[in-house]
C-alpha cells in the first residue's frame, strides 16, 4: 500500500496517537496531487460537527486578498488530540499545510495547521481513511 | 511540504497528554498498574453469573475495515449486479456515500468507526451509544425472536442477543437498503442478515467477529473480524451533523 520505510514508520507512529477520519472518502473531495500551503490570518472558526472550520485570509504577492475554508477533523477528533476552542483564534497569522480540493474552489483539506513561529504544529485531524486511495494519514510526510 | 520528526513528536505529545473536560477524568472501576496506569491486560471482568461483561467505553485498533470491510479476503463472493455496483461505486472514489450525508453507518461498519461505543449491559438488553452521530441500539437479551415481518426496515436493524459460552452472539436483521458497508461501498439488501461475535479477551481488548450473510447481495456468507481496545480516562462526546459541507464539494474522479 506504501512504500518506503520512513513513511511506513511515521504513519504508524500518527495512527498509534491519532485516529482517523470517517464521514466521507477523502478521494471523492480532495487531492493529494494538490498540496497547498498558505500562510494568512484567521477571521473565524467553527467548531462544529462532522468538521470544524478555519477561515482565512491569504494575500497574494500583489497584495489582493483571497478566502480560503479549511476542513479540519471533527471537533471531538480534536479535542481528544489537544485542541481546544482558543487554540486559534481570530487575528492569529497561521499556515496551513492540506490538500486541495478537486472542485477547484477555496477549500483545502488541513493536515497541519502551525503558529506563524513554526514553534506549535497542530494535527489537524482530518485526513481520510488508511487504505481509501489518496487519502495521506495525519502528520505523515508528504511523498 | 516535508513534516519533521520534531513536528510529529510535538503532534503525539500532544495526543497523549492533552485532554479535556470529562475526557481527563480517570475512569473508575479499571484495575491499574503500580503507578496508576490502566491495566489493559487484567482478566476479562465477569458479571456474578460468570459471563464476560462487555460494559466500556471501546474504539476500533484501526481503519483497515472503515475502508474496506472484507480488506482481509482474497475474494468476495459477489453477485454479478453487486460486483458491478461496487465497482462504478470504488470508480467514483465513493462519492455517493450516505455516510457523508450523516446517514447512519449501519451494521456492523458502526464496530468499525474512529469514534468511541459505550456498552451498558441492562437485565433486558445490552446498549451500545455510539458517538458518531449519536446512534444506539439495543440488543434484546429477553429471548424474544424476530418478527415474522420487519413492517419499517432500519439503518441499524434489529437485533436480539445471546450468550455462547464467552461470545456475545448478536444477530441483526430487518435492515433498509441504503446503507453501505464501508467506504469502498460494498452493497447489500435489506435481506442483509449479520451475525456478530464480541468476545472480551481481557480487560481491555475485544475482538467483534462480523459475518455478512445476504444471498441477493453475496454467493456465500463471509466474515470480518474487527479488533476493539478500551478507552480508558475519556467519555463519550456528543457528535450532531449539524453542519455539513462535504456533499456540494464530493466530485468523485
Amino acid at each position: 500500500m506504501r512504500s518506503g520505510s520512513l513513511a511506513l514508520t511515521a504513519a504508524g507512529l500518527m495512527f498509534a496517537c491519532v485516529p482517523m477520519q470517517a464521514h466521507h472518502s477523502f478521494a471523492a473531495e480532495f487531492d493529494t496531487k494538490k498540496p497547498v500551503e498558505l500562510t494568512g490570518t484567521v477571521t473565524s472558526i467553527e467548531w462544529v460537527n462532522p468538521h470544524a472550520w478555519i477561515h482565512m485570509d491569504v494575500k497574494d504577492e500583489s497584495g489582493k486578498v483571497a478566502s480560503w475554508n479549511f476542513e479540519l477533523g471533527s471537533p471531538n477528533l480534536l479535542l481528544r488530540n489537544g485542541w481546544r476552542r482558543d487554540t486559534i483564534k481570530p487575528g492569529d497569522m497561521i499556515t496551513v499545510s492540506g490538500s486541495a480540493a478537486k472542485d477547484g474552489s477555496n477549500l483545502a483539506n488541513a493536515r497541519t495547521v502551525k503558529t506563524i513561529d513554526g514553534k506549535r504544529v497542530f494535527n489537524a485531524g482530518s485526513s481520510g481513511e488508511p487504505g481509501t486511495p489518496g487519502a495521506p494519514q495525519s502528520g505523515a510526510p508528504q511523498q | 511540504m516535508r513534516t519533521s520528526f520534531a513536528g510529529l513528536t510535538v503532534l503525539c505529545a500532544l495526543t497523549t497528554t492533552a485532554n479535556a473536560q470529562w475526557l481527563d477524568l480517570p475512569t473508575k472501576g479499571i484495575p491499574r498498574t503500580a503507578d496508576g496506569k490502566p491495566n489493559l491486560a487484567a482478566p476479562t471482568p465477569r458479571t456474578p453469573d460468570g459471563k464476560p461483561l462487555l460494559d466500556g467505553l471501546w474504539v476500533a485498533d484501526d481503519s483497515r475495515h472503515l475502508a474496506n470491510l472484507a480488506t482481509d479476503l482474497k475474494d468476495v463472493p459477489f453477485q454479478p449486479w453487486s460486483e458491478k455496483l461496487y465497482n462504478e461505486r470504488r470508480a467514483n472514489m465513493g462519492k455517493d456515500d450516505p455516510e457523508a450525508r450523516c446517514m447512519p453507518q449501519g451494521v456492523p461498519k458502526v464496530n468499525t468507526l474512529p469514534y468511541p461505543f459505550k456498552i451498558y449491559t441492562t437485565p433486558q438488553a445490552v446498549v451500545i451509544l455510539y458517538e458518531m452521530y449519536y446512534l444506539h441500539r439495543q440488543i434484546f437479551t429477553d429471548g424474544r425472536l424476530f418478527p415474522k415481518v420487519f413492517e419499517s426496515p432500519s439503518w441499524m436493524g434489529y437485533s436480539i442477543g445471546r450468550w455462547e459460552g464467552d461470545d456475545f452472539v448478536v444477530e441483526t436483521a430487518g435492515f433498509n437498503d441504503q446503507m453501505w458497508m464501508d467506504t469502498f461501498g460494498h452493497p447489500h439488501t435489506d435481506a442483509l442478515h449479520v451475525t456478530e461475535r464480541f468476545h472480551r479477551k481481557d480487560f481491555g481488548h475485544m475482538e467483534v467477529l462480523a459475518t455478512i450473510d445476504d444471498p441477493k447481495t453475496y454467493t456465500k456468507p463471509w466474515s470480518a473480524t474487527i479488533k476493539q481496545h478500551l478507552l480508558p480516562d475519556t467519555e463519550l462526546l456528543e457528535f450532531v451533523c449539524e453542519k455539513n459541507l462535504d456533499p456540494q464539494h464530493l466530485v468523485g474522479k
